[in-house]
């Protein structure tokens, strides 16, 4: 009987022509939006290999050079685009790609791809992420409005009573008839991302897992829409109304909660200005050692702290260029003011995400969208995660350098040049970004919302179909 | 029969409680998008007060650390940090380049959220590491803003499609069609009177509620007459093209089923389909040069200008000859070489920046002549400039501090090469920046969009010859 009932349904579905416009309109939109995206990804690798060659080449050919002076010639850390952008682009375009590490201060990443667009960019892309998340949503709303209400209208819902066929097997044949048309779309282009993917050169970490993962999560997403818009359908009595009701419900979860949501996270818990971040800083720092001043409180105490620890009474008896361990000293107080600064920054965000979290109870676009850039690592998590792995890589590059410039040079000497070939025993920045398994313990509570919005909703379409 | 359709539409409305849902959604609507734009407004306000705030702490500071140090006294400050020295002042005091928001700010977020509204400009670096983007949750500017213009341009649309898609269809599925069909009034004037009176509740509802969420929030509508006339205008406009969309398709498609799903579709072409194409089409054809080539480029011209300096030096003082003349000491430090190198920096790179800005030019003027594809992007730019958050607005903001930081630059330079020091009397002429507003806002669009909307009217009138052939009675 479910069967049957799946299997009239699609024929149904077939044989009406908006049905089939709608599904190519759907399928074309995917095939150009992917064929974008693919380009895209090409296109910012290419640069950004080539980009990081020759920033390496900048570094390695500095020849002969005081350290320090190398230290704020500084290097750049670029962010690398990951294979799974080519299904969600995330806030790749509101994120810098770039950033300057230098002596004494930590960056922002530079450089997002918005600021250098029209406000026309503020409509959004086409993009996959964009049909898979608002489209097809939409696409269901569509296909299932009359699913229920068409048997009234039609005066067939009394002879299906007669039939003697149970509530819950009717309307597992129309859920079916009309998730099934959705997973095929979903899986098709899953599939076929999967094989581009895997095709490129040097697609990085792209994992199949991490693919499948998202499948799912797009799966339990639409699931729950067609679990709304079936029990939508099933309370209702005209198809009119259960489409005006089942569009209502898509504007307020894709369109409405998280424009609200991003208004409220940020009246609630706001970000600094840029130059108020900046003033913050700088007041910090100048609370601390700064290692180009030797004349400060800070750096008197260092001074008489050393020179008691290695029992010299003079700065130029120690073992080491004292200037260039005080240097190292200022950039680790430096350095923690940074840490703070910024991890103030990361509560700020937590605190909004936990806003976002809590507007998830009225829009299933919320957990599905955070958990969807998550894995694809085009996310903010995965963006402070590399602004961290690039702070992480400046201090040790400074570390580096004081160390080399302290243990080759005695006090006072400014003018010490460290060998042309020092730069190249500098390591590389590597950054790797968060397995799968860290993904997804990280968006645990994404995970629970959307689990608790696929039972509830599964269990009201169960109770609403039992009153039909 | 007008008076008589009048009188019936308007009961129909008020007894199918569309009118009072209306009102409730729309005041709704409109209260809390207002809201958002205007705590926007007012954090704006205060950031920017801050930011002078402080510069008048730290100007005071100055002030007394300069006359300490003119009467001889020792001070505490770090060597470098002491205001005699020019370049002291000119990278530890600079002066807030601030965009105050406009009257009309509150109505649409526009590139607001994107970009900063003050920067303080100093005399080293270049106006290349001049950030002009905000340090915001890039999750946020992904989701947007609701603001006015969210509501207006993509909610009002689609009320107006859940208001009027099954006009005619309704009537053929309750069989009041054949009624209708004996009464002495052709099909398409009976249509376009019911969606006539439609569009009239509807705009008396939108500039009632509009201006009493207006006073309620405490802003005087007609203080900014001009602005707020121009706003109703636009909406209203844009209101009557999507009325003229739903009155082709009740004349042309069918089934109210049929209806909205075309209508539906209409929406989504025209609000999301569109204005991503033709960004991401002008994207393609002029696209931005890479930003990390270009760091590239200017990491190797610093570099290769870094080796050069004192040739660089010498090379300016020859240009300059002034400097030679009235400095006795011929000192020379670093920043004499670093300013030196940094002018010649800034010429080399220029044609990189310009690069930059011609494209984003070329991605303008693709967007404006194809703009008119669709009226939703008509709507958000001519929102976004009575706003004063478009990117011309940001645009022009960013060139006056450019040539601010100029001003500022050469403000010092004299004092630096002559080795001459700051003092308190040269305090009050140090520049100050003001920014110049300049309104983008045009009104031009409104006439055309109102025409090409009275055309798909005009449209509907002469092309349904269908429905006259076969009769509207004949079923689809």
């Amino acid at each position: 009987m479910i069967f049957n009932t799946f299997l009239k349904e699609t024929k149904e579905l077939m044989r009406e022509g908006r049905v089939r416009i709608a599904f190519f309109i759907v399928v074309l939109l995917l095939g150009i939006a992917v064929w974008i995206s693919a380009r895209q990804y090409q296109n910012v690798n290419e640069q950004y290999e080539s980009a990081t060659a020759t920033e390496r080449g900048l570094w390695d050919n500095q020849g002969e050079k005081n350290p320090h002076s190398a230290a704020h010639y500084g290097t750049y850390a670029f962010k690398p685009k990951y294979p799974l952008s080519l299904v969600d682009q995330g806030v790749d375009k509101y994120a810098g790609t770039s950033i300057f590490l230098e002596a004494h201060k930590r960056n922002e990443a530079q450089f997002s791809a918005a600021t250098d667009q029209t406000g026309l960019a503020r409509f959004g892309d086409l993009t996959p992420d964009f049909i898979l998340l608002f489209i097809i949503p939409l696409l269901i709303v569509l296909l299932g409005y009359n699913s229920f209400t068409k048997e009234r209208e039609m005066g067939t819902l009394t002879l299906l009573k007669s039939q003697g066929i149970s509530n819950w097997k009717w309307m597992l044949g129309k859920w079916t008839a009309l998730f099934l048309p959705i997973f095929t779309i979903t899986l098709l282009l899953f599939l076929f991302a999967g094989i581009l993917l895997s095709s490129l050169k040097d697609f990085g970490v792209f994992n199949w897992g991490s693919l499948f993962m998202m499948l799912l999560v797009f799966t339990i997403y639409y699931m729950i829409f067609t679990n709304i818009v079936l029990l939508i359908s099933a309370m209702t009595k005209k198809s009119g109304i259960s489409l005006v009701i089942s569009l209502c419900v898509w504007i307020v979860t894709c369109l409405a909660a998280p424009k609200a949501a991003s208004n409220i996270a940020e009246s609630k818990h706001p970000y600094p200005t840029r130059q108020e971040f900046a003033a913050n800083v700088l007041k910090d720092k100048k609370e601390g050692l700064d290692g180009h001043n030797p004349w400060s409180k800070e750096a008197k105490l260092l001074e008489q702290e050393v020179l008691k620890e290695h029992g010299v009474d003079s700065l130029h008896q120690l073992p080491f260029n004292f200037d260039a361990y005080r240097m190292q000293k200022g950039e680790e107080h430096e350095a923690e003011v940074y840490f703070k600064h910024y991890n103030y920054l990361k509560d700020q965000y937590t605190k909004q995400s936990k806003v976002y979290r809590s507007l998830a109870a009225i829009s299933p676009y919320l957990p599905t969208r955070f958990l969807s850039m998550s894995i694809a690592h085009t996310d903010y998590a995965t963006h402070w995660d590399f602004a961290d792995a690039a702070e992480e890589y400046r201090i040790a590059t400074q570390k580096f350098l004081n160390d080399n410039f302290a243990q080759n040079s005695e006090y006072g000497n400014w003018r010490y040049q460290a060998d042309a070939e020092f730069w190249k025993t500098l390591p590389k920045f590597e950054y790797d970004p968060p397995e799968l398994n860290a993904i997804l313990s990280r968006n645990s509570s994404n995970l629970w919302i959307m689990g608790v919005w696929l039972s509830a909703s599964f269990g009201f379409l169960a109770i609403s179909i039992k009153k039909i | 029969m007008l008076s008589y359709n009048f009188k019936y539409e308007l009961k129909l409305l008020l007894r199918s409680r569309w009118i009072q849902l209306l009102s409730i959604v729309l005041l709704l609507l409109f209260s809390f998008s207002t809201y958002n734009g205007l705590q926007k407004v007012e954090k704006r306000k205060k950031d920017i007060a801050d930011a002078h705030l402080e510069v008048k702490e730290n100007d005071e500071m100055m002030l007394k650390l300069l006359d300490s140090v003119e009467r001889g006294m020792q001070v505490s400050a770090s060597r470098w940090t002491i205001p005699t020295q020019p370049m002291a002042v000119g990278n530890y005091h600079p002066r807030v380049a601030a965009m105050d928001p406009q009257p009309m700010t509150f109505i649409a977020t526009g590139q607001g959220d994107l970009f900063t509204h003050y920067v303080k400009p100093k005399v080293s670096g270049d106006d290349f590491t001049l950030n002009f983007a905000e340090m915001t949750s890039p999750v946020q500017l992904l989701f947007g803003s609701f603001d006015l213009a969210f509501v207006i341009i993509y909610l009002l649309p689609l009320l107006i499609i859940a208001f009027s898609y099954n006009v005619l269809s309704a009537e053929r599925e309750s069989g009041s069609l054949r009624l209708l069909a004996s009464q002495p009034i052709g099909i398409q004037t009976w249509v376009l009177q019911k969606l006539g009176l439609r569009f009239f509740w509807l705009s008396i509802l939108v500039i009632f509620t509009l201006t009493l969420v207006f006073f309620i929030v405490g802003i005087n509508p007609f203080s900014q007459v001009t602005l707020f006339f121009g706003l109703l205008a636009l909406v209203i406009t844009y209101m009557l093209f999507w009325f003229a969309l739903t009155f082709l398709v009740n004349l042309w498609v069918g089934s109210s089923s049929k209806n909205a799903v075309v209508l539906l579709g209409l929406w989504v072409v025209f609000v999301l389909l569109v204005p991503s194409m033709l960004n991401q089409l002008g994207n393609t054809l002029y696209p931005m040069p890479s930003r990390t080539i270009m760091i590239n480029e200017m990491r190797t011209l610093k570099a290769e200008v870094a080796e050069r300096q004192d040739e660089i030096l010498d090379n300016y003082l020859r240009d300059h000859p002034e400097y030679a003349i009235n400095d006795s000491t011929q000192f020379r430090g670093f920043y004499h070489r670093y300013m030196a190198s940094q002018k010649l920096v800034k010429e080399e790179l220029s044609p990189l920046i310009n690069a930059y800005e011609d494209q984003l030019k070329k991605q303008q003027s693709w967007v404006a002549s194809f703009k008119w594809v669709s009226p939703s992007i008509i709507v958000q730019e001519s929102l976004n400039q009575m706003a004063g958050t478009s990117t011309q607005d940001y645009e022009s903001f960013r060139k006056q501090v450019i040539a601010f930081a100029g001003i500022w630059r050469e403000h010092f330079l004299p004092f630096l090469y002559n080795n001459q020091d700051f003092s308190q009397n040269d305090y009050a002429d140090l520049p100050k920046f003001q920014y110049e507003q300049k309104s983008f806002a045009t009104f031009g669009v409104i006439p055309i969009l109102f025409l090409i909307s009275i055309g798909l009217f005009a449209v509907g009138f002469l092309f349904s010859n269908q429905t006259k052939k076969e009769g509207i009675l004949a079923s689809n």
